[in-house]
Formats: structure tokens, C-alpha cells, sequence
């Protein structure tokens, strides 16, 4: 009842409203409403998900008249140094596809400024007694961008093709934990159930870069090809793809679902485009001189921009460790913890930092980002730290004797050394070189050899190497189940290729227990684990500086750690 | 005429054979089985493996494989990306019209800066000018193409704002790629326009011009330059390879999506096909560019036609 009037004082005021613009000059009219919800939380209550209602009284503010400079139009251009192998989000291991995605696609379950869940394309979800099976209702209304229309077979449709063993989805499918079963429950209603307690399961649905919804129309008609024209339900479409210069998505104009958090409605922007420049230099001047709406800065920028004072800065700290180089545990010389433990004690972690990234960043010493929720803090006593004596001391009881002559360490007539499969990004690139010149003081001799982004991951999951160096950007700790167990080797990001049931078991209870104090404390027990078996040499973790155009307004960066564009808009 | 460019063209024939030959080796005398290399140790059972050596014909004796490659190549088909798993040929095709603009229009920039520059040092009357543009040559000469490239941008693009950084289908976007690929070649072109005049200019049939009371400017364009010209169609010809090359550094600094840098990352991939083509292509430019070479000097002077 309390909607219906909502809706038809609203109603009225906006019909009044227009007349009233239609004769006076036209200004912003901010009406305020007060409106009592009814509102669905789903609290962790001993470790069993209940769900609760509430009634909720919002302060909701609706502009009710237009502005008359038209905010809608432009071309928000930002720059990306490589290109995508594929936009099929289920099938692609790049952070960079996901990034894109963020304004292809819908989450199903939002996630606002401070955290909390909110509807996406779900308006309600609740999970059974047990905890396995949860239940969503979906929004009304929602179409994709070929004009068909959302519904819960769409969804089931798309999480099916995720888990589907064809598809070998790297990132995506794992998302969804232990699925047992998706089940259509109505027309906009279905069921999942899981075979176990999944603990992040409502946080991966808030990953719009990887779990938005496709269009079982453009599936169909597409096939292999989805990758290369995608089609979902977000604020801005698809548009083209020049391959190795730019990606084009436009407005969406039947845009209506937006979360509560942003404008209702179509986005501003007309056109968002990703140009392709690889050299970070030009990128910058591209900036400056106006052509981008956008730039992630290269570090040594960073300083000359703040100062200049002339274009809005975000900055966060990178959700995930920056940069680390892993072993192939399978691998000589790096089967035997010894040696990967004193190679820890090599490196220099912080004149990485002051050198790659000109001090924008933080030395890390585990496989958790600070900036992750269950990061234990303890772990940066816990690990090694520069300490070439230690190293040195290590080597010698491993076995791995200086050759004086050479300047490298042998033993039994082999000597230590090894090649490093690195990628062509700017800051590994100067990160291995220094990594490089570090241990060869320690004795130990590395060679690099670089390859294109796609190429390096298909080699590490094949087991090729005998270390690289990697980086990862995630959301949450339930990174250490895509990177360190053991089912992900060979198929998945177990590049280590580390195997151990112990660490595996650790994770799954990190996976099943939905208590975050338990789930804090089992996080610390795989970390020092991790850092017990050297499977990495933790380097850094940095700190995003975006600048903005000075002609671009309202862009807000999410916690996640993307740039929210729905509000955003060009003066000029 | 006629009969000195059928036998170019009949020489021709040789050298692209040879090219096709080499290229088809590649794969084979790259160290290690071609088969494990393309895919990685990505699981392969030995199954697979000899189910794709049936595939690519691996199982056949040699020359039947390279007949087998020949006749593929005559009907356009250069096999299959890797990793896009779309013919080469096409994603080449996409990719060539942007480097080929860039090329052009460097070799267009080059010719004129240069060989203007060449003949101006060459007819100067005082040393400063000489100098000055032999200067400038040695400072061409030496500039790096990422270097003079990110210059090139600081300065007309973003002090000035004359030109834009990105603009990769506008006429005014290719100014700067060009201006920066071309300044070498042109370095080049100067000197050697410059000596090969001053060389003409000393000919006895150059003094029987002018004695004939021809004007100086008639003795230059009408003589001199026809044949000054013959060494500098050589260097000519044999820049359009080198420009093709550097225009691949070019294309990355200018974030062009030419030939260049797809060259650059099917290395880095490591996908055979793309490399194999792209090797094919570009030796077939160079000899195509040579043979114009050789049809331009026939045309200049006349003592080779008839040869």
C-alpha cells in the first residue's frame, strides 16, 4: 500500500514538475521522499545463514526535473596496455577481460560504496536451513542488449556454460564453488544448490567481470565467436572490436536496472572506448594532451600529476599482490624447499618497490594482499626478509657451493641457475632485472625470457618453467583456492604446481566455514603454510594512482577497485 | 624495354622460390620436434600428437610437404593462428593497410626531405649551408625511432598541440609515425643525393652542357639529376625494407595496430604460423619493391635497358 501512494505522489510531482520547467527556468528540483521498505538481510548467525526481514526507513532523493544541459553524450576514452585474447568472460584468464566487463555486464548481487550487498539483477536471495541451497528472485524488466529478455532460464543457462567442462572455464567457474545442482524455479526464480557450505559464494556473485549474465540468443547464434561480440545486459553495449587498437562499447539506452547506489536509468556516457597503447609514455601524453578521459598512471608520473593540480585523483591499494615470482615445485632446482626458501632471503624486496614503482607501493611478504580481508598482519614478521648471509647460509647447507671462478654456486658439477618466464609489462620487466642482478650476488644465476601474456599462462599451466614471475587482482582471499589447490593444476592457476593435501584441506575448510573469526584464523594457518614451503618470493603490492580528464565529472572508484562510470559524465 | 622486365621479372622467380623454401624450413630446423613446441607439453597425449602430425602433413617425406605447402601458399592459404585459430592470412590482411600508410608515407617524406636537402648541400654556395644540412644528417643518422618518436610526441603534440597522439585513421594522425620513421631515411638520402651529384657534376659531359650555354638550373634538372640519381633508387629500394622494419617500433610507440606489432607479439607467442606468413609476406614485399627498383633505373638510364 505505503508503494503504491510512493509512487503516485511521485507521479504527480514529476507531472507537475514538467510543467513547471516547462515555464520557469529550468533548475534541479530535488524532491525528498521518506519511505518504509521492507528489507531481506542474510545474517551469519552460528555459522547458519538466516535470513532476516527488517522494515528500513530510507531517505530516498529523486531529481525530478531534467537539467538542461543534457548530460548524456560524449567519449570517455581510457587506455589499456594490452588487449584481451578473448571478451567471452567465462573463457578468459585476464583481469583485463573483467575490467571491461564491469560496464558490459550486471552483477546478480550488487555491492555499493561501503561494501554492502544490495540488488543487482536479483532483487532477493535466501539460502535453505542447511545452507546449501539458495534461492534468487530476479528483477523484472531486465533485457539483454539483442532486446531479449532476462529470466532465470537465461541465468541457469549462462552459470551451466561456466561449469561447463567443455567451456574449461580458468576463472569463472570455480566462482560458484561445489555446485551440485541450477534449477529453473519460475519464470524469474531458481534455485542452486551446492554440495558444501561455500563461504564466498555471495561475494563472487557481486563479480560482474566474470560472472554477468549472457544472452542465451547471442550463445546460440555466435558460438565460437561470442568472444569477439558479447552480449549481456549492462549499461553500455557492445559496439566493435579493431583487433590491436581499440574496443568500442556504447550506451545502452533501455538501461533501467541500475543498483541503488548509482543514477537510475541510462548512463551518460555514449561511448566508452578502450584504446590499445602498449607504450606507457605514449599513453601519458595521450592524457595530457586531452585524448584520454582516463589513465591508470605509470609511477613515475604519479608525483608530476598530483602536483600539477590539474586533473581529480583516486588512488587504492591494488586488490591482490602486485607482483611475486613463483616456483615450479616439479621442477630442479626448485624441488627442494631449501633453495626456494634461501632464494627469500636473496631478493630485495624494497628496492623493487623504490625502483619499479618509485616507491608507490608496499613490500609484501605473503600470498594475501593487505588489502584483503582474512590478510594476517603477523605474516611480515613471519617471513623472510633481505638477509644475504642467510641466503648464503642456506645454500651452503643445501649443497649449492660457490665456484669462485664462475660466481655461481654448483653442485655435483651443475650449476644454480635457471630462466625466469616473464611477460612484456614495464615494471616486471625492470622487476626482473633487478631480481636478477640480486641473485646473481646470492651465487645464483637467472636468465629471463619473456612472452606474450596468453602464451606465458598456457606454458605455466603446462608446467614448463622453472619459475616466472606473476601477478594477481582479486576480491577476496579466496584467491589461495584458484592459486594454491592442488585440483588447479594443469587446468587452472596452481602455476606452482604444489600439491599437498594438507594445504588443499586448509582450504576447503577456509571455503566451508562461514564464520569469519574461524575463517580469519584458517587463513593465517595457509598463509604461514604457503610461506613455510617458499612456494613464492612475495615482491610487492601497489598503489593505483587514476587520474581523470579535467573535463570529466562524477567518476567514483568502488571498492572493488574499478572506476564506477554510471554517474559520470563530460562538461564539455 | 619490354624484354628487360620480363627477365626481371623471370629472375624474380628464383628468389621467391628460394624465400618460400626457407620459410617452409623454419619450422624444421628450429631445435626440437615442431609438434611439442606448438603445444606446449598442454597435455598431449601421444595420441594427440600423432593425430596433429596427420594434420599438418608431418608424417609425410620432405618435398612432398613443401609441394604440399607451395601449392597452400599459391592459393593464399597461410595456415592457422595458433592461438586465434583464424587463417593468418586474414588477420594480416587487416593489419597491412596500417603499415603500409605508415610506410609510404614515411618513403614519400623520406625522398622528398632528403633528396631536396642532398641537392641543395650539393649546389650550395656557401659552406654554411652545406654544413648545416650535413649536420642535420648526422643527427638523423643517430636518433633512435622510440627516442625521436617520443620527442616528436612531447613537442608537437603536447607543447604545441599541433597534431594528435592516438589518432590512428586521420590523415594528421599519421604525420608524426611518419615524420619520426622517415628522418633516418632521409638522413641518408641526403648524403648520398649530395655526393652522387657532386660526383656528376664533375663529368666531362656536364662542362660540354654548360659550355653549350645551357643555365645552371637546366644542366641540373635536365642532366645531372637523371643520372645522380641511379645510386640514390638503390638506397632507395633498399630503405623501403628497413622502414618496413622500423615502422615496427614506430607502430608500438604510436599505439599504431599495424603489421609491426602483430609481428612483435606472434614472436612473443610463439605462434608459428603467424611468424611463418609474416616472414613470407615481408620477403615478398622487398623483392616486389626491388623489382620496381630495377624498373625505375631502367627508366632512368637508358644504358641498362639494353644491357
Amino acid at each position: 500500500m505505503k508503494h503504491k501512494n510512493g509512487a503516485i505522489v511521485i507521479g504527480l510531482l514529476a507531472i507537475a514538475s514538467l510543467v513547471l520547467s516547462a515555464c520557469a527556468t529550468p533548475t534541479p528540483e530535488v524532491v525528498e521522499k521518506v519511505v518504509t521498505q521492507v528489507v531481506k538481510e542474510t545474517v551469519i548467525v552460528e555459522s547458519t545463514p538466516q535470513v532476516i526481514e527488517k522494515e528500513v526507513t530510507k531517505l530516498v532523493e529523486k531529481v525530478v526535473t531534467a537539467t538542461p544541459v543534457s548530460k548524456t553524450g560524449g567519449t570517455w576514452t581510457i587506455s589499456i596496455s594490452e588487449e584481451p585474447e578473448t571478451l567471452d568472460l567465462q573463457k578468459s584468464a585476464m583481469a583485463l577481460t573483467a575490467s571491461i566487463w564491469r560496464y558490459l555486464g550486471d552483477p546478480l548481487i550488487a555491492k555499493d560504496f561501503n561494501g554492502e550487498y544490495v540488488s543487482g539483477l536479483a532483487t532477493s536471495w535466501e539460502a535453505s536451513e542447511d545452507g546449501l541451497t539458495w534461492t534468487f528472485t530476479l528483477r523484472e524488466g531486465v533485457t539483454f542488449h539483442d532486446g531479449t529478455p532476462l529470466d532465470a532460464a537465461a541465468v541457469v543457462q549462462t552459470f551451466e556454460r561456466a561449469l561447463d567442462p567443455e567451456i574449461n572455464s580458468p576463472i569463472a567457474g570455480s566462482l560458484l564453488g561445489p555446485v551440485e545442482s541450477i534449477e529453473v524455479t519460475g519464470d524469474l526464480s531458481f534455485a542452486l544448490t551446492l554440495n558444501e557450505p561455500f563461504a564466498p559464494f555471495l561475494e563472487n556473485l557481486t563479480d560482474s567481470g566474470r560472472l554477468s549474465i549472457l544472452s542465451p540468443a547471442a550463445i546460440e547464434a555466435s558460438g565460437k565467436d561470442l568472444g569477439r561480440q558479447p552480449v549481456s545486459t549492462g549499461p553500455w553495449m557492445f559496439k566493435e572490436w579493431v583487433t590491436a587498437d581499440h574496443i568500442t562499447l556504447v550506451r545502452n539506452p533501455d538501461y533501467n536496472w541500475a543498483s541503488e547506489f548509482v543514477h537510475q536509468g541510462p548512463v551518460y556516457i555514449q561511448e566508452l572506448i578502450f584504446r590499445i597503447i602498449p607504450e606507457p609514455a605514449t599513453a601519458m601524453a595521450a592524457f595530457e594532451a586531452g585524448e584520454l578521459s582516463q589513465l591508470s598512471l605509470p609511477a613515475s608520473d604519479v608525483q608530476r600529476i598530483l602536483d600539477s593540480g590539474l586533473y581529480e585523483m583516486f588512488y587504492y591499494l591494488r586488490k591482490g599482490v602486485g607482483l611475486f615470482m613463483e616456483f615450479n615445485v616439479t621442477a630442479a632446482p626448485f624441488d627442494d624447499v631449501a633453495v626456494r626458501e634461501a632464494l627469500n632471503y636473496a631478493v630485495d624486496k624494497q628496492t623493487v618497490v623504490d625502483v619499479a614503482l618509485e616507491g608507490l607501493g608496499e613490500a609484501t611478504y605473503g600470498p594475501l594482499a593487505p588489502s584483503l580481508r582474512g590478510y594476517w598482519d603477523g605474516i611480515v614478521d613471519y617471513a623472510p626478509h633481505y638477509d644475504p648471509a642467510k641466503a648464503a647460509e642456506l645454500l651452503d647447507k643445501a649443497g649449492w657451493v660457490l665456484n669462485e671462478a664462475t660466481g655461481v654456486r654448483e653442485k655435483d658439477g651443475e650449476p644454480l641457475s635457471f630462466v625466469l618466464f616473464n611477460a612484456p609489462i614495464s615494471t616486471w620487466e625492470s622487476s626482473a632485472q633487478l631480481i636478477q642482478a640480486q641473485l646473481k650476488e646470492a651465487g645464483v644465476s637467472m636468465e629471463i625470457q619473456t612472452f606474450e601474456f596468453g602464451t606465458l599462462l598456457e606454458k605455466l599451466k603446462a608446467g614448463e618453467q622453472q619459475a616466472h614471475l606473476m601477478g594477481y587482482t582479486y576480491a577476496t582471499p579466496d584467491i589461495v583456492y584458484l592459486w594454491f589447490h592442488s585440483s588447479n593444476i594443469g587446468s587452472g592457476l596452481t602455476l606452482s604446481h604444489y600439491n599437498n593435501p594438507e594445504l588443499d584441506r586448509l582450504i576447503v575448510d577456509s571455503r566451508t566455514v562461514t564464520d569469519w573469526p574461524q575463517r580469519t584464523e584458517i587463513y593465517k594457518d595457509i598463509q604461514k603454510l604457503i610461506v613455510d614451503e617458499a612456494l613464492w618470493v612475495p615482491i610487492y603490492t601497489q598503489y593505483y594512482y587514476i587520474a581523470i580528464q579535467s573535463n570529466a565529472a562524477d567518476a567514483n572508484v568502488h571498492p572493488d577497485g574499478y572506476m564506477i562510470l554510471n554517474d559520470a559524465y563530460l562538461t564539455e | 624495354m619490354g624484354k628487360y622486365l620480363l627477365s626481371r621479372l623471370v629472375q624474380t622467380i628464383p628468389v621467391l622460390l628460394g624465400v618460400t623454401i626457407l620459410t617452409f624450413s623454419m619450422i624444421h630446423l628450429t631445435p626440437g620436434d615442431p609438434v611439442t613446441i606448438m603445444m606446449g607439453e598442454r597435455g598431449a597425449t601421444a595420441e594427440d600428437i600423432q593425430r596433429i602430425r596427420d594434420q599438418m602433413g608431418l608424417n609425410d617425406p620432405l618435398p612432398i610437404q613443401f609441394a604440399n605447402f607451395f601449392w597452400k601458399v599459391l592459393r593464399g592459404d597461410l595456415g592457422e593462428s595458433l592461438r586465434s585459430r583464424r587463417p593468418v592470412i586474414e588477420e594480416i590482411v587487416e593489419r597491412i593497410p596500417q603499415t603500409v600508410q605508415l610506410t609510404v608515407a614515411a618513403e614519400i617524406l623520406a625522398i622528398t626531405l632528403g633528396v631536396t636537402l642532398g641537392i641543395a648541400a650539393a649546389m650550395a654556395r656557401t659552406p654554411l649551408l652545406e654544413t648545416a644540412v650535413m649536420a642535420f644528417a648526422l643527427l638523423g643518422l643517430s636518433m633512435p625511432t622510440f627516442w625521436s618518436g617520443l620527442l616528436f610526441i612531447l613537442l608537437f603534440a603536447l607543447r604545441l598541440g599541433w597534431l594528435p597522439i592516438t589518432s590512428t585513421d586521420t590523415l594528421q594522425g599519421l604525420v608524426l609515425p611518419a615524420a619520426t620513421l622517415a628522418l633516418p631515411a632521409a638522413a641518408v638520402l641526403a648524403r648520398m643525393t649530395r655526393s652522387s651529384l657532386l660526383e656528376v657534376l664533375r663529368q666531362d659531359y656536364i662542362r660540354t652542357a654548360r659550355s653549350k650555354g645551357l643555365s645552371n638550373r637546366a644542366v641540373v634538372l635536365r642532366h645531372a639529376l637523371k643520372n645522380a640519381f641511379i645510386p640514390v633508387m638503390t638506397i632507395i629500394g633498399l630503405q623501403f625494407g628497413g622502414l618496413l622494419s622500423g615502422a615496427f617500433i614506430v607502430e608500438t610507440v604510436f599505439a599504431r595496430p599495424g603489421l609491426g606489432r602483430f609481428t612483435i607479439n606472434a614472436i612473443l607467442a610463439r605462434d608459428f604460423p603467424q611468424v611463418q606468413a609474416i616472414v613470407l609476406i615481408i620477403a615478398v614485399i622487398y623483392v616486389g619493391v626491388n623489382l620496381l627498383t630495377d624498373l625505375a633505373y631502367a627508366f632512368l638510364d637508358p644504358r641498362i635497358r639494353y644491357e
